[in-house]
């Protein structure tokens, strides 16, 4: 539909402004500044004067051993809640497509964890898996898989255990809604088809439903990639980046770095980074999706 | 034998589903069974999933509920909640309107900035944008947190709706056009009624998005009378060396129930809402 | 169509509402707010105090001024200042650690009240001179002392007499209790001899002091050969060692917080200060406790001196708040503080009966030999320093004497800053 008059030309703009003066303001102009400062040299007080320092900033994440403690923090992170998420939550849609009764219920009750508040699950993690809390009782005196109370908020990779199983807990609700859906549209003539070739359920789902549903998995895993790396609260809650930040992320160094030491430059370069970081990993995974032919 | 075989099958389904329900809801029972006990029984012995029933009490919900705090702090989550909500709406869908139904030079370019924008997480840019609310001076102001909670949810929110404005026919807008209607009578009058069940989804994630949100707010709110509610809850834990888990959990029991009375009345919408997004994704 | 109407009806109201809010934060010009930053915990009793004795005294006394007083958790208020720094939004009236007021005050944002305020001498004229050299860096005066306090022994009586050990005061008896009140009780549960709820110096300066080490030189300007001195380093040594042997925890995240493992048996000693009586008291009324001074080693028994200032802010309305700041200090305030366990440093609040007849008597002996953590700018960042470095010798991943060695270098780079 073209533009007519120059009435409705100046109603279309009328619609469009709004939207855009607060996008471009509060998150369109963001993005360039945080670019900018991220080259110049920001700290506590400096808030009027940024002078250009170049990379000087990147030079400091870079050669930061905390920053690669958290990088692969939270590249572990990402690599076990994703394909954590997806699998579970893939696995519970199929058995649900295969169910008539209480579907509905089912969703219901996988979908609670979704809408629970990341304050409140995490401080609920946190007093599951506390030394002297309920699943080390059950784990020492009930099954007795352990004599001695496991340390799970801690250490490094058990505190960040924690954060990964409440990530993964928290997240299948939304993958199972979403596959589910995918599930639903495959047409049921490609299974008769299947059938009538004498393929097993296994082959089905592997030459059938996977296929049918390849774009909503590059879609989940794109949206969940993201989602990895934006995890803050939980760790916030949980550990607190506790013992000397070794289980601190990407995002809660950053925020430390920033809120907590006043270094804005370099809280810009190491945002930029994960930025960047994510957009490469997003090119690839459209790239290795489209390539795959199943 | 064949539907003995699929009777087996349909069990191990309902089997393995029951199981994923427990695991989803454990947690929530083990925090509403905590918040129910008095404070000094959190560390008894043996710990117990289920307190004694003798010693069931409703003194933290009492504390929490007689405090004046906590409805300043849940006034003010409904009310940015809702105006994020509201605006939000209202903002993406008049864009998601005119992207998806008119061709305009940079129509592509800005769209695909739009969606691009998604893949950055909102706190990565908690920097600058903390930089732009203090030269704005939203810095400790209940309604300052809410162009930054409309701005994150526009993109989402945008690309979602367009999808559906695209789904409605053009026959039905030209007609309106040829009967002399304005761009803005085809947004009003067509456009915006037909898109309600999108915009109802969209709005429900805002929703709880805004609802939920801690990190910007717990970064520029400052005073005690404009916490929400997640600000609130953390507040309570962790201060002086010994956590009031009863309290903490009696707060979050009280936050968890009007997400959930949403959730469950519109959950039709959610579902919905999701499909939309990730077919087309 | 209906639907339009009623969203257009909710944007009205939202549109309606930001007007509202920006007029309202405009009229509230009037009658002068200030805004007073704490770290009283929003469950103490010395924050009941505050909010419902304190301020709407100071608010019948001066009708024109009303005080909106904000509780943040205590680190959360050092990065809070230091934020609101940066985004121009700072309160009027902080009451901050003393030992942040030499960063806070190299940031530029503290009031030079002896500069400032005419009646400067005669306020702080009344207000213990000790506790008023805290506010002094340089030439200048940037803030009021507002209360005192140290750490001292509290100690389970019963697990004690149980395990037949004597309250500790030696360093030597405290190694040997702490050990012994570690192990077992009688649910099966572990039992630790002593809490530490965090590796700061706050938590460690007492021990490396009464071990007879330091931080750093008289001068504050040097660290090696004090923070990585052999006595500094036996007393890093000794406190892990015990961390180790599972004798001493409490600043694990998954840990039992200090006043809930204290109060429930599960940690047998502590060292804290005066405002645990009262939280003792609320929460676990039941348990038997003493208290004792910190155990004396080839340093002497040493403790940490705390308390906190406070201070006007460059932002401040300065009328309002040095008035505020005079009646915080006032006797009548420090009185009333003193009942719920703050030690008052108003010359004529020290005097009172209450003081005389309060539970912090103990503590007042503490003060004496207190000694205060380095009143540099750097504090903060070498306080982190000293934590991380402390972490890597308790999990073992660096000895003492290697940590420290490295936390000399990283100090002397901070302290020449």
């Amino acid at each position: 539909m073209e533009m007519r008059s120059r009435s409705n030309r100046f109603q279309l703009a009328a619609l469009l402004a709004p939207g855009l003066i607060v996008f471009g303001t509060f998150t369109a102009y963001p993005i360039f500044r945080l670019l900018w400062t991220s080259f110049c040299d920001w700290q506590l007080g400096s808030m009027l004067q940024q002078p250009w320092i170049g990379l000087a900033n990147y030079q400091d994440v870079l050669s930061d051993s905390t920053f690669w403690t958290v990088f692969v923090n939270s590249i572990v992170y990402t690599l076990v809640t994703v394909p954590g998420q997806m699998l579970i939550g893939l696995f519970v849609a199929v058995l649900l497509n295969g169910i008539r009764r209480f579907s509905v219920g089912f969703r219901v009750i996988n979908y609670l964890p979704v809408i629970t508040s990341w304050v409140i699950a995490s401080l609920v993690f946190r007093y599951i898996f506390n030394t002297e809390g309920l699943l080390n009782y059950v784990l020492t005196k009930g099954l007795g898989i352990t004599s001695q109370n496991v340390r799970w908020l801690d250490t490094r990779w058990s505190g960040l255990s924690v954060a990964m199983i409440l990530g993964i807990w928290k997240g299948v609700g939304w993958n199972m809604v979403v596959f589910l859906a995918a599930l639903q549209q495959v047409p049921a003539d490609l299974y008769e088809a299947a059938e009538i070739d004498g393929c097993g359920a296994w082959k089905k789902f592997c030459n059938v439903t996977l296929p049918s549903i390849r774009s909503t998995i590059l879609f989940a895993l794109i949206m969940l990639t993201i989602g990895g790396f934006n995890v803050f609260t939980s760790i916030k809650m949980i550990t607190g980046g506790k013992p000397a930040h070794q289980t601190d992320t990407l995002l809660t160094w950053m925020y430390h770095k920033a809120f907590s030491t006043g270094k804005f430059g370099y809280a810009a370069a190491l945002s930029f980074i994960m930025a960047l970081t994510l957009g490469l990993l997003a090119i690839v995974q459209i790239k290795a999706m489209k390539n795959k032919d199943l | 034998m064949r539907s003995k075989r699929n009777q087996r099958a349909n069990l191990l389904r309902y089997l393995l589903l029951l199981a994923g329900a427990v695991l989803c809801t454990l947690p929530m029972i083990y925090m509403i069974s905590t918040s129910l006990r008095p404070n000094g029984a959190l560390y008894e012995f043996p710990p117990r999933f289920f307190p004694r029933l003798s010693a069931v009490t409703l003194e933290n919900y009492q504390y929490i509920l007689t405090q004046s705090k906590f409805y300043i702090n849940f006034l003010n989550s409904v009310l940015v909640s809702v105006s994020s909500v509201a605006l939000a709406a209202g903002v993406s869908s008049a864009m998601a309107f005119v992207i998806g139904k008119f061709n305009f030079p940079g129509k592509r370019l800005l769209f695909g900035f739009i969606i691009l924008t998604m893949i950055i997480p909102g706190t990565t840019m908690i920097v600058p944008q903390f930089e732009l609310a203090t030269k704005l001076g939203l810095v400790n102001k209940l309604w300052g947190l809410i162009p930054f909670y409309v701005a994150w949810v526009i993109p989402f929110s945008t690309f979602m709706i367009k999808g559906f404005m695209e789904g409605i026919p053009n026959e039905i807008t030209e007609a309106t056009y040829i009967d002399g209607a304005s761009v803005m009578t085809v947004f009003l009058r067509i456009a915006l009624p037909l898109a309600a069940p999108a915009i109802a989804s969209v709005s429900i994630f805002n929703f709880l998005t805004a609802w939920e949100e801690y990190p910007w707010a717990n970064t520029v709110i400052n005073d005690t009378s404009l916490r929400t509610l997640p600000i609130a809850i953390a507040g309570f834990f962790g201060q002086h060396q010994f956590t009031q888990w009863g309290y903490v959990f009696a707060m979050s029991v009280l936050t968890l129930i009007p997400v959930i009375i949403v959730f469950i009345t519109c959950q039709k919408f959610f579902v919905q809402g999701l499909t939309a997004g990730s077919v087309k994704g | 169509m209906r639907t339009h109407k009623k969203i257009l009806a909710m944007l009205l109201v939202v549109v309606l509402c930001l007007a509202a809010g920006t007029t309202m934060a405009e009229s509230s010009e009037t009658p002068v707010t200030i805004n007073f930053w704490h770290h009283y915990s929003a469950q103490s009793a010395e924050n009941e105090t505050l909010m419902n004795v304190l301020i709407p005294q100071f608010e019948s006394e001066n009708p024109g001024i009303k005080v909106n007083a904000v509780s943040h958790e205590w680190a959360e208020l050092h990065d809070k200042v230091l934020v609101s720094t940066s985004s121009g939004s700072l309160p009027d009236v902080i009451r901050c650690d003393i030992a942040w007021l030499p960063e806070f005050q190299k940031m530029g944002i503290l009031v030079a009240l002896d500069e400032a305020m005419p009646d400067f001498a005669a306020v702080s004229g009344a207000l213990l001179e000790s506790a008023m050299s805290t506010a002094k860096i340089g030439e200048h005066t940037y803030a009021l002392a507002l209360n005192t306090n140290s750490k001292i022994v509290f100690y389970n009586t019963t697990m004690l007499e149980e395990a037949g050990v004597a309250v500790p005061a030696t360093m030597d008896e405290w190694v040997a209790a702490v050990t012994a009140l570690a192990g077992t009780n009688a649910n099966g549960q572990q039992t630790w001899g002593w809490n530490e709820p965090a590796l700061s110096g706050w938590n460690l300066c007492p021990f490396i002091w009464s071990f007879g080490g330091s931080l750093t030189n008289e001068e504050q300007t040097v660290a090696s050969g004090y923070v990585n001195s052999e006595a500094t380093v036996q007393a890093v040594d000794t406190f892990a060692q015990l961390v180790k042997d599972g004798a001493l925890t409490g600043f694990n995240s998954g840990d039992i917080p200090m006043t809930d493992g204290f109060g429930t048996g599960r940690y047998a000693m502590m060292l804290e200060g005066p405002w645990k009586t009262a939280e003792l008291s609320g929460a676990y009324p039941d348990v038997a406790y003493g208290n004792a001074p910190i155990p004396a080693g080839a340093g002497g028994s040493i403790s940490v001196l705390g308390g906190e200032d406070i201070a006007m802010t460059t932002l401040a309305n300065q009328d309002a708040a040095w008035k505020f700041m005079q009646f915080m200090t006032s006797s009548f305030a420090q009185v009333e503080m003193a009942k719920c366990g703050q030690i008052p440093i108003n010359n004529d609040a020290l005097a009172s009966d209450t003081a005389k007849n309060a539970a912090y008597a103990p503590f007042l002996e503490a003060i004496k030999t207190a000694k205060a953590r380095p009143t540099v700018a750097a504090w903060s960042e070498m306080d982190t320093e000293l934590s991380n470095a402390m972490t890597a010798v308790v999990s073992g991943e660096k000895t003492a004497q290697e940590a420290m060695d490295a936390l000399a270098v990283t100090f002397d780079a901070l302290l020449s800053q």
